[in-house]
């Protein structure tokens, strides 16, 4: 039995004895998000997920916002690439209040890419547009 | 822009090669009497003649917005079967259909990896190589062995295959076969064909300014494309210190951070679908 087919085996049995609904930040294309809406929510985050190559932040969004009410699971660039546009792994702890930009999944989901995210208790706010480094020499 | 024609530079290295091959053609048995070539211990002065080669330290950003730009300015000549293909793939993603060509975590590879990468590379000289080092796929690494050698007569196939380089000037050039021929031709993270082997790269990498790194490539896939692809890649240097290249495990986010039953601190799997992110409508997995 090959390692693969063992790995496999292994996360089905994972899967099938917690039940688990969660997020794989597998290395994917952002087709699924819908970048020409962009939508705000304000929530608790739930965990900061500071991995490659897809950085996730979790939010939990109060029954008293309606529709946007849940959890959240909000994609970024890589651990690199937000360390150079200012982010860091202690950007955001789980307890924090947060208003989240983001475009939305396509399917309707509670996901998004992330555009903005504000911490709301002192202010700060952290971007991700890539495009902001193409030019040499950037302090 | 290119200086010099890079169909002139496929010329020279297939001539080069060819020669090897006469060579060892009339060479007959000498492959297997041949003596262990060793690669020497390097001396003072060649650690010194790395100094008289062009600056590329620091860390080389990607203009991504130009890869975007030269992507739809000037698309890979796809064959007719590949261009179908393409178009299906091209359809399924501006659907929203998540599928991606690197949700497995493999590298992007050859010449992919340049292409289409948002993430940042640094480039080390040693005697006898080059190394081109980068981040995000965990096993982004091109070796380019500018010693002298020419490439073997049947590579094992490679992610990133086999690259040899010459300075022509203040410019490299590499010569890359050897890659796997399961390895994408990507257009982006989700549109992409295999390069279904035989695949050649020729690279000319130079300055364009002091601060401005050109990747010129012909991309010869003869198995997917009509004819041999020009396009250009640009890189920006960045010194500042949070620009370091950092580790990038692909699989990494495959696994949550957890704390198992004896307190150890472990990696869980968590759920993919098609490898994309399954929003979750509870938590993150316990």
């Amino acid at each position: 039995m090959t390692i693969q087919v063992l790995r496999s085996r292994a996360l089905a049995a994972v899967l099938a004895c917690a039940g688990l609904t969660g997020l794989a930040a597998a290395h994917h294309s952002f087709a699924m998000f819908e970048f020409s809406k962009q939508i705000s929510i304000h929530g608790t985050v739930k965990e900061f997920q500071w991995t490659n190559p897809h950085v996730v932040l979790w939010v939990d969004v109060p029954a008293a916002a309606g529709e946007t009410a849940g959890t959240w699971s909000l994609e970024l660039t890589s651990p690199g690439n937000l360390t150079r546009t200012g982010w860091t792994r202690r950007a955001f702890a789980a307890g924090d209040e947060v208003i989240i930009e983001l475009n939305p999944l396509r399917n309707g989901k509670h996901g998004g890419a992330l555009v903005k995210a504000t911490q709301v208790k002192t202010g700060t706010v952290f971007n991700t547009n890539l495009r902001d480094m193409e030019k040499p020499g950037l302090k | 822009m290119l200086n010099h024609s890079s169909f002139d530079a496929r010329a020279r290295w297939r001539r080069r090669t060819g020669c090897a091959i006469a060579v060892l053609a009339l060479c007959g048995n000498c492959a297997s009497a041949a003596e262990t070539v060793l690669n020497p211990a390097p001396t003072a002065q060649d650690w010194a003649a790395l100094a008289k080669l062009p600056d590329w330290s620091g860390v080389w950003t990607p203009k991504i917005s130009d890869q975007n730009r030269r992507i739809k300015a000037d698309p890979m000549p796809w064959n007719p079967q590949a261009a179908k293909q393409v178009a299906t793939m091209a359809a399924d993603e501006a659907a929203g259909n998540p599928r991606g060509l690197f949700i497995d975590c493999l590298p992007e590879a050859m010449p992919s990896w340049m292409l289409i990468t948002h993430n940042a590379m640094e480039i080390l000289f040693t005697p006898g190589r080059v190394t081109l080092l980068g981040e995000s796929d965990g096993n982004r690494l091109r070796r380019i062995y500018t010693d002298g050698r020419g490439h073997p007569v049947d590579p094992d196939p490679t992610f990133h295959g086999h690259s040899i380089g010459r300075w022509d000037g203040e410019t490299l050039v590499v010569d890359t076969v050897g890659v796997l021929p399961q390895t994408f031709l990507a257009v982006s993270e989700a549109v992409g064909m295999p390069n279904n082997g035989d695949l050649h790269v020729i690279e000319r990498i130079h300055l364009a300014d002091s601060e401005t790194l050109y990747d010129d490539l012909e991309i010869i896939a003869p198995r997917i494309l009509t004819r041999p692809w020009k396009t250009t890649r640009i890189y920006f240097r960045q010194r500042a210190r949070k620009y370091d290249i950092v580790e990038g495990v692909c699989l990494q986010g495959s696994f949550a951070e957890r704390v198992d039953k004896n307190g150890n601190a472990v990696f869980v799997p968590v759920p993919q679908a098609d490898g994309n992110p399954v929003p979750i409508e509870s938590a993150p997995p316990k």
